[in-house]
């Protein structure tokens, strides 16, 4: 079975609810600490999940895109495994240069920068995608402008880049999701976010970093509305997947498509 | 400096007691290579104030989201530049503040933030400028919406 390695540093507190969505879409995961990077070589494909790891000190992501467990996940990013980051964990691969990818490794050419209104933000959003399926193998078999529900809950989610690299972030299909309404049309983004990108992927497909939690959208009572509201009374329905466990499904499809049953 | 009728007066804010982001720095630039003893960081504030501001010193340091006297120590600077061996970083499309915490200060007409970091070597001397901008360049700046400010 495919195995995925959810990865935990000092404060990051979405683990459970990360690996607890991979486990129902059929993956093999399991956490590993940041002071066990020799432990990751056996997995198939990555997750580094939200929170607020080393406390955001010096700026999100930054400390952790530097820590000795991501050497591992860069050279598996590299060699074509597929990283997923969300939130804190997309600020890392930001940081670590993975994504967009455009400059060297550990040298950032983009941010998820503090929100425009300072404060840090819990707000429910749905996010499409805002490129070819084709552009992002790590969600194989998603369909043209998906759209999934997620939570967007960070104080930096801002994509912030010079006007070039921005330019070449559009042009070259690095803004994988933009944030739309429930119909799909796009809304103006919570943190201000540049290119209203919720989003971001490198050149090759394989590394993608989303700001908004889908794993918090992953089962019907975590849905803000009235679906949720009708569950009330309901375990079964309650505990049925929602929206956000779709972008987990799809992510599973790529990795066990990689790795031989 | 004045403009028109407001003046920059600069705060430096620092911890008096241990301050783990320093540390967590230390470590990382440790990581990175870049041979360092100590990192001193500070918070430096500037407040563009007119004569209405009264005695701003004494408003700072009554505000307890930028000085808490049970672990700051708050001094103001002569300069409204960083000194030498020292770096700001800002950030890169800045637009100033008008309140602290939501808060507004009484002729106050713009606020702005930023982290003051200072690199000692074994001797408690100022690192080399080269091992400064490498501090910055690899790890301090993110470039993509931060700058580095020397004097």
């Amino acid at each position: 079975m495919a195995a995925v390695a959810v990865v935990v540093f000092p404060g990051t507190n979405s683990e459970d609810e990360t690996l607890r969505a991979l486990l129902a879409v059929g993956l093999d995961g399991e956490l590993v600490h940041w002071s066990q990077p020799e432990r990751l070589a056996r997995f198939d494909a990555f997750v580094l999940p939200g929170g607020f790891a080393y406390e955001d000190r010096i700026r999100a992501g930054a400390v952790a895109a530097h820590d000795a467990v991501m050497d591992p996940v860069i050279e598996a990013a590299q060699a074509g495994k597929f990283v997923l980051g969300i939130c804190n964990g997309a600020q890392m691969l930001a940081e670590a240069g993975l994504v967009p990818g455009t400059g060297p490794l550990r040298r950032p050419t983009a941010a998820f920068a503090p929100n425009a209104s300072g404060r840090f933000q819990s707000v429910h959003v749905h996010v499409k995608l805002a490129v070819a399926p084709e552009r992002v193998p790590i969600l194989a078999g998603i369909e043209p402008n998906a759209v999934i529900p997620a939570w967007a809950s960070h104080g930096d989610g801002r994509l912030a880049a010079p006007h070039d690299e921005l330019a070449r972030i559009e042009r070259d299909g690095h803004r994988a999701f933009v944030y739309c309404g429930r119909d799909g049309n796009e809304v103006a983004p919570p943190n201000g976010s540049a290119l209203n990108a919720a989003a971001l992927v490198n050149r090759e497909g394989n590394v993608l970093a989303i700001m908004p939690h889908p794993e918090r959208d992953a089962w019907t009572y975590q849905h803000l509305d009235a679906t949720r509201d009708a569950t009330r009374g309901d375990t079964a329905a309650a505990l049925a997947p929602s929206g956000g466990i779709r972008l987990f499904e799809h992510f599973a499809r790529a990795v066990k498509g990689k790795v031989p049953a | 400096m004045t403009a028109g009728s407001t003046t920059t007066r600069t705060f430096a804010v620092t911890l008096t007691i241990p301050d783990n982001e320093a540390f967590t720095a230390y470590e990382t630039l440790g990581r990175l290579g870049i041979a360092v003893a100590r990192v001193v960081r500070a918070d430096i504030w500037q407040f563009d104030a007119d004569e209405s501001a009264g005695d701003l010193a004494r408003t700072v340091a009554s505000i307890e989201a930028i000085h808490n006297p049970n672990k700051h120590r708050l001094a103001e600077r002569t300069s409204e530049r960083p000194a030498n061996g020292e770096v700001w970083i800002a950030p890169r499309d800045e637009a100033p503040a008008t309140t602290v915490a939501g808060r507004a200060i009484p002729g106050v007409r713009a606020i702005r933030r930023r982290t003051a970091w200072r690199l000692l070597d074994e001797g408690g001397r100022d690192v080399a400028p080269a091992e400064l901008d490498r501090a910055v360049e690899t790890f301090l700046c993110n470039p993509a919406f931060q700058v580095a400010i020397t004097a």
